[in-house]
């Protein structure tokens, strides 16, 4: 019988793995045959190996902590001064205030530029006032001369279909500031919308058409949205305004988190330009993954859209009377690419907002 | 490439063994990318360190077995085992809901057995840490000298004031002995 030391002894050993062979043959049996001394050498054998894992995993942790400090510290050693000679000083001194002038420019700007949309990322509402008032826009001017508004739109954006009944979204800052918002659909209709919802962070907006007898089209929205996030390299194509006239474009998911990372948004690899922002993002069977709300300025196709889990969200936000049902069924995925981009243009609206 | 899969293998095995130059090469090459995702994803620098340690933690205990071989980079290793912890923490602290990363339910999770493996394992680390505590001197030093500062019994015995190693361990598996029944009193706890 082995004395309370002795299975110690026996255990560290043949943890350590420095058992004689024979040794190491004559416990091999003896384990095989007695279960009630297996059962009390393992327990042992246990205990010895978590204590030397609990040990070695200390010492790594102390050894990370040890790392992680160090690394700070090189970041935060000072910086080697420099002596100027006297005759640099004047030079010295109009760089520095040069330096000081740009950081407080700097600054100023990105203090004008509001909320977090830094100085790279543009917005893709479009200035009318820097365009000429195109032949297009003429016509229905006459044809509308009514039920359109005395000024030109100072902005346009890009809507589509929540519900044929006059539910549409856009971007927030689409609209913001607007006093009025009107759409104009597919046949050149203009219509007075309201904003019944929105939620800046995300920048998304929930318009409403006046008109209680308007309709986009002559079924409910043949399209759904997408619930879950698409894969890289996902082609999409979206339909939006950047002119009086309907614009398609193609492209792909180019990451999975927009501006910044931000997990609401897709990056795309899309063209878009001024007027686009709220155009839907859709896939190849017509469901509606995202909605375009920006671009990095200085790059050609790289396109930020707010997701379409961010617009529902929004959609769930809203208040009791105003609530909506989204279309459940997806009448569009077994379309051709061309079908359903001429089912969509009735669900595309070009948003035109007026501000004084 | 060939080149760049040696020398991970070769930085992984000095990692195994506690090496402290492969693993700050490790850990510097992978911290910016990492912690930065995180900041990004609604951390604090220090969230970020943290998570990022455990994920090394992780890939160390992996290392610990002879078999282990790595089917990805080691930077892509940490990385989806950072995401996954970050995640787990997050929803942990969520209260509002909403504003959770919108795929984290639904991600494949990445090594999910690895983590689940090291949190188990943490647990039962700290209920032998919780009884070490209970089991009173010198066992508590003299087990924590041997096991976590990694003295040898030739020092043990000199800083004990043991006349002997040989005293020393025969102290030690006493000590030993009281702890397996301290031990097993907290696990049924």
């Amino acid at each position: 019988m082995l004395t309370g030391n002795d299975i110690w002894i026996l255990a560290e050993a043949y943890v350590a793995g420095t058992l004689a062979a024979s040794k190491l043959n004559e416990l091999k049996d003896r384990l095989a045959v007695d279960p009630q001394f297996a059962a009390e050498f393992n327990e042992h054998v246990n205990m010895l190996r978590s204590l030397e894992g609990a040990g070695k995993q200390m010492r790594f942790k102390s050894m990370l902590a040890d790392i992680q400090n160090s690394r700070t510290k090189v970041q935060v050693k000072p910086s080697r001064t420099i002596s100027l000679k006297t005759y640099y000083l004047r030079t010295a001194g109009i760089a520095a205030a040069m330096a000081l002038f740009t950081s407080l420019t700097t600054y100023w700007v990105i203090q004008h530029n509001n909320k977090r949309i830094a100085s790279e990322y543009s917005l893709l509402r479009r200035d009318l006032e820097k365009y000429k008032r195109s032949q297009n826009q003429l016509i229905y001017n006459l044809k509308e001369q009514q039920n359109k508004p005395a000024e030109e739109a100072r902005y346009t954006g890009t809507g589509f279909a929540l519900t044929n009944d006059g539910y549409l979204v856009t971007n927030y800052h689409v609209i913001d500031g607007a006093d009025s918002v009107y759409i104009q659909n597919k046949e050149g209709r203009y219509l007075k919308a309201i904003p019944v919802g929105f939620d800046q962070a995300s920048d998304v907006a929930i318009l409403k058409v006046e008109d209680k007898n308007f309709r986009f089209g002559k079924t409910e929205v043949p399209y759904t949205f997408a619930t879950n996030r698409r894969k890289l390299g996902t082609r999409i194509y979206t339909l939006g305004f950047p002119q009086d006239n309907i614009v398609y474009n193609e492209g792909y998911v180019s990451s999975k988190n927009g501006y910044n990372g931000d997990s609401s948004q897709y990056q795309l690899e899309v063209p878009a330009y001024p007027g686009q922002s709220g155009a839907p993002i859709m896939d190849a069977n017509g469901t509606v993954l995202a909605m375009i709300t920006g671009k990095e300025s200085g790059s050609e196709g790289t396109t930020y859209a707010v997701n379409a889990r961010s617009v529902l969200q929004v959609v769930r936000n809203l208040p009791k009377e105003e609530a909506i049902r989204l279309p459940k069924a997806n009448k569009m995925s077994h379309l051709t690419l061309e079908q359903q981009i001429e089912k969509m243009e009735s669900y595309t609206c070009s948003i035109k907002v007026y501000k004084r | 490439m060939q080149g760049s899969v040696i020398t991970e293998q070769f930085l992984l095995s000095e990692l195994s063994q506690g090496r402290r130059e492969a693993t700050e090469q490790i850990y510097n090459q992978h911290y910016d990318v990492i912690t930065k995702w995180i900041v990004n994803n609604g951390g604090s620098a220090a969230d970020a360190a943290d998570v990022y340690q455990e994920s090394m933690v992780v890939l160390y205990e992996k290392s610990q077995d002879e078999q282990f071989r790595l089917s990805c980079k080691i930077g892509t290793y940490l990385f989806a085992v950072s995401k996954h912890i970050w995640f787990k923490k997050l929803s942990k602290k969520q209260t509002m809901p909403g504003a959770l990363p919108e795929n984290a339910g639904e991600l494949e999770w990445a090594y999910e057995d690895d983590i689940k493996i090291h949190q188990e394992r943490e647990n039962y680390y700290a209920q032998l840490n919780a009884a070490l505590e209970q089991i009173g001197e010198p066992c508590r030093s003299l087990l924590k000298a041997f096991y976590h500062e990694d003295k040898s019994m030739q020092q043990i015995a000199q800083g004990f004031g043991y006349t002997n190693p040989d005293n020393a361990k025969t102290q030690k598996y006493k000590c030993l002995t009281r702890l397996r029944k301290i031990f097993h009193n907290v696990q049924v706890k």
